[in-house]
């Protein structure tokens, strides 16, 4: 028995099973007796993941992906506790219309591995990119297994989630691991960072007025609404608030200021709703409250202080994995502002 | 004391607080346009706090009606879906200020509006003032916001002014109107727009010149032929827009502003750096190394002018030039031009830049095409090359924005005969996500104080005054070159395909 977790359903849904060895040639046919399908790549976009039951969910998130983003799209299913080491491949097209009567398509490529090494991992689906295209690997496992210095040496950009993470604390040091290695030199993107992305914009326009800003030393309470699984999004987002404000993060959520009054930062967490619902920034004279209803695509951003009084709305954070994978793609490259975070983080974690 | 959370907002120009006027606030800019870029601007997070929209015009109407309108008008033309909730709130910052254009009054009480404004915001804002009227009130718009006091911006604000085209229709009208503008704001806090600068594509031609290093090397007379710049429209003088254009004419209303704009960004030298002057100075060089065109003889050598005649479009008949609606029957005025130009500078010696403009053309295409010259040919001297094979690079402007890159490759079989084939790079089909419109990334660079992508004062003066000469040459000459004809959706007259062959080149069929 094979695919014990994956159904027939899901096997066809990956495309036409072709030979590990005629991948490319079986790519290329498929494109040769269509003239109304224009093949676009720009990236090589891949999803690494050890879950069998995420496949069908994976699936939606490539086609959502390629709908916005030309690449090669790349799915690889790790079975570590498989019996025996197997691999199969998966061609498809995933297509889009384009000005009526053409089609641009993304190409898909499915492997499912049954106990592959990293190495394995390495050699059978590294074969397969689009040369000369950068590599965004989406890794929805675990980073302590196989995330291994030979598969992360040829990544561009690694994009995680840590709301995932059973234990933060152990996969950031994994992380830092690989990103202080010699051979590595990728970029990594969390996607608890990008759920914060819009209401940190809004959050920087309401200090673009003097008025506010003049306010921002005596902020002494940070505190947070988010869904009970976006713990960390919520971390990031308040250890960057207190980096920021010259706090520097400690386990008992207490940011001591060098030149200041310490600053509370206070967590509380609801069963349902959007990830980050409310932040609230409170200091003698000024308050400063962004909230999110769940039904809005905005948030509502209010200012409060001496003299000066706003209520403004702004875009909310995208919340699903392809509208936030989206995001980050659509932004250029280079280290962001999340690799500088990780050492409050793993000290808020302690 | 710096915004701390500022980094956050470093990857795009931020626009400041401010309230914006626009004069001629009932016209068809305003709503297909300018308002639908204000709430795609809103709509991605860019809209500064406690910003106002002030539409000023001279019709009676209340804020409730024009906020109306305007919903109409955004729900159509809108890039970014309409929503309700992002529109009541974007909706209560427009108001509507009923006013003659040359009554000193209107513009006082526009001033105690935007001082009510300021005192409901609790601090003084900045002020964006945006003169999208006919271009006949620009002046007594400078002139009566300067008597009003409004020019001048709040302590450590700033007023800046937004001029749409056409600036003036000739050189000495441009500089009327600059001078206009220079008695009520300095050249800083001037913006005068060309859209065709806002669209992805001609940002990208920077892009593609001096980050990529395999086209900058080749960019000169040594390996370019030439280059063909082409604005094709497939209509005509539809919706009664012949009543304007018979005033102006593809030169001055195409080829004076965008189509050198575009020459411009082709031809210039590398800018130290991406700052507004910096890349202004450049273009404005190329203008200015145009070889001028004086006199009938050499006019009319190196530029023709041509209407249509009926003919069809699409398999739809349409009418000749001058029989169309607003047009005069005995009209002197071109639907269509075609130009021969040289920059004389070390870099461009010799190269002809060709530009083509015209009405009822077969389809609606802006594009740039880069002609480069052949090799030598002497490995495959016996092999059979077949016409037209040189590398062309083709810079799509729109519709359908892109570049595509033609290069010869040997067709399979035992014979050695090239065959042209192209890399076609669509921006589509590269990316699915649909670019802003042109003018929601100006009007946010002029909210941000960016004006890289305007038109500085010499820009427009050097334009006018080597088109002056080619409309004196026209207009004011005994012997003026004389006015050609093409069928309308034919792709242009004859002398415009011998005016390339003279060089052994022709027209890139689009």
């Amino acid at each position: 028995m094979p695919f014990p977790a994956l159904s027939e359903n899901d096997l066809a849904r990956l495309g036409m099973e072709v030979p590990l060895a005629r991948v490319d040639k079986s790519l290329a046919e498929l494109w040769e007796n269509d003239s109304a399908k224009t093949r676009a790549s720009l990236i090589n976009f891949a999803i690494y993941t050890e879950s069998a039951s995420d496949l069908s969910r994976n699936m939606e998130l490539l086609e959502a992906i390629t709908a916005e983003h030309a690449c090669r799209a790349l799915l690889i299913l790790n079975l570590p506790d498989a019996p025996a080491p197997n691999a199969r491949a998966f061609i498809n097209a995933l297509c889009r219309p384009y000005q009526g009567q053409q089609v641009v398509c993304s190409e898909q490529v499915a492997f499912i591995l049954e106990q592959a090494t990293p190495q394995a991992v390495q050699n059978i689906v590294f074969a397969h990119l689009d040369s000369d295209l950068p590599l965004i690997v989406l890794w929805q496992g675990t980073l302590t297994r196989n995330f291994d210095e030979r598969l992360y040496s040829h990544i561009d950009t690694l994009i995680v989630d840590s709301s995932l993470w059973q234990n933060p604390a152990i996969e950031l040091s994994a992380l830092t691991t690989a990103l202080e290695s010699e051979t590595a030199d990728f970029d990594v993107r969390d996607l608890s960072w990008t759920r914060s992305h819009f209401l940190r914009t809004s959050l920087a326009t309401c200090f673009q007025d003097a008025r506010a800003l003049e306010h921002l030393p005596a902020i002494t309470q940070i505190e947070i609404t988010h869904a009970s699984e976006h713990r960390m999004a919520a971390l990031l987002l308040g250890a960057w608030i207190a980096q920021r404000l010259g706090g520097t993060p400690s386990s008992n959520l207490t940011f001591p200021r060098a030149n200041g009054p310490s600053i509370q930062f206070t967590l509380t967490s609801v069963s349902t709703g959007p990830s980050l619902q409310k932040l609230h920034l409170t200091g003698p004279n000024v308050q400063i409250q962004i909230s999110r209803h769940s039904d809005s695509r905005f948030v509502q951003v209010c200012t409060s202080c001496p003299n000066h009084k706003t209520q403004e709305i702004y875009p909310a954070d995208v919340e699903t994995d392809a509208e936030l994978i989206g995001e980050q793609l659509s932004r250029a490259g280079g280290r962001t502002l999340y690799s500088s975070l990780i050492p409050q983080l793993r000290e808020l974690l302690k | 004391m710096e915004n701390p959370f500022q980094e956050t907002l470093i990857q795009k120009n931020r626009a400041e607080p401010c309230s914006v006027v626009i004069f001629g606030a009932t016209g068809d800019l305003t709503h297909r346009k300018l308002i639908p870029a204000l709430y795609n601007i809103a709509a991605c997070g860019d809209l500064p706090p406690q910003f106002k929209v002030v539409g000023f015009a001279r019709r009676e109407k209340s804020d409730d009606v024009f906020r109306s309108e305007l919903e109409t008008a955004n729900k159509k033309h809108s890039r970014q879906a309409h929503t309700q909730e992002l529109w009541s709130g974007f909706s209560q910052s427009i108001h509507y200020h009923q006013s003659e254009f040359q009554d000193v009054e209107g513009y006082k009480a526009l001033g105690r509006l935007l001082d009510q404004f300021d005192v409901e915001r609790g601090t003084t804002a900045n002020r964006l003032f945006y003169l999208a009227s006919a271009p006949e009130f620009f002046k007594p718009i400078l002139e009566h916001l300067k008597a009003a006091g409004l020019h001048v911006p709040p302590q450590g604000k700033w007023a800046r002014v937004v001029c749409e085209k056409p600036f003036g229709k000739d050189l000495a009208t441009a500089r009327g109107l600059n001078e206009a503008v220079a008695n009520t704001f300095a050249e800083k806090d001037t913006y005068r727009i060309d859209h065709y600068l806002g669209k992805e594509t001609a940002q990208n031609i920077m892009v593609l010149r001096f980050a990529n290093s395999i086209f900058e090397p080749n960019w000169n007379s040594r390996y370019i032929d030439h280059i063909q710049i082409t604005c094709a429209e497939n209509l005509g003088m539809e919706g009664g827009r012949g009543g304007y254009y018979d005033t102006a004419g593809a030169l001055r209303d195409m080829v004076q502003n965008h189509l050198f704009q575009l020459l411009s960004l082709v031809a210039m030298e590398p800018p130290t750096d991406l700052s507004a002057d910096a890349v202004r100075d450049e273009k404005v060089k190329v203008i200015r190394s145009l070889r001028p065109l004086i006199g009938p003889n050499a006019v009319g050598q190196n530029v023709i002018r041509a209407q249509y005649t009926t003919g069809s479009v699409d398999g739809v008949a349409r009418p000749g030039y001058r029989q169309e609606d607003r047009v005069n029957p005995e009209s002197q005025t071109e639907a269509y031009v075609a130009l021969r130009l040289f920059v004389d500078t070390w870099r461009w010696q010799g190269v002809p830049f060709y530009i083509r403009v015209g009405k009822q053309l077969p389809k609606k295409a802006t594009e740039i095409s880069v002609h480069f010259k052949r090799p030598p040919q002497v490995p495959f001297a016996t092999s059979k090359l077949i016409d037209n094979s040189e590398n062309t690079l083709v810079i799509r402007i729109q519709p359908d924005e892109g570049m595509a890159l033609r290069i010869l490759c040997k067709q399979p079989g035992q014979a050695l005969s090239m065959q042209p084939v192209k890399m076609d790079f669509r921006y589509s089909s590269s990316f699915g996500k649909a670019s802003p419109e042109a003018y929601e990334r100006l009007l946010l660079d002029a909210m941000a104080g960016d004006a890289t992508l305007f038109a500085r004062r010499d820009e427009v003066e050097n334009a006018w005054k080597f088109i002056d000469e080619i409309q004196a040459a026209w207009h004011k000459s005994d012997t003026p070159p004389p006015m050609c004809e093409y069928p309308a959706g034919s792709w242009g007259p004859k002398e415009a395909d011998q005016l390339l062959a003279q060089n052994g080149h022709e027209w890139r069929l689009l």
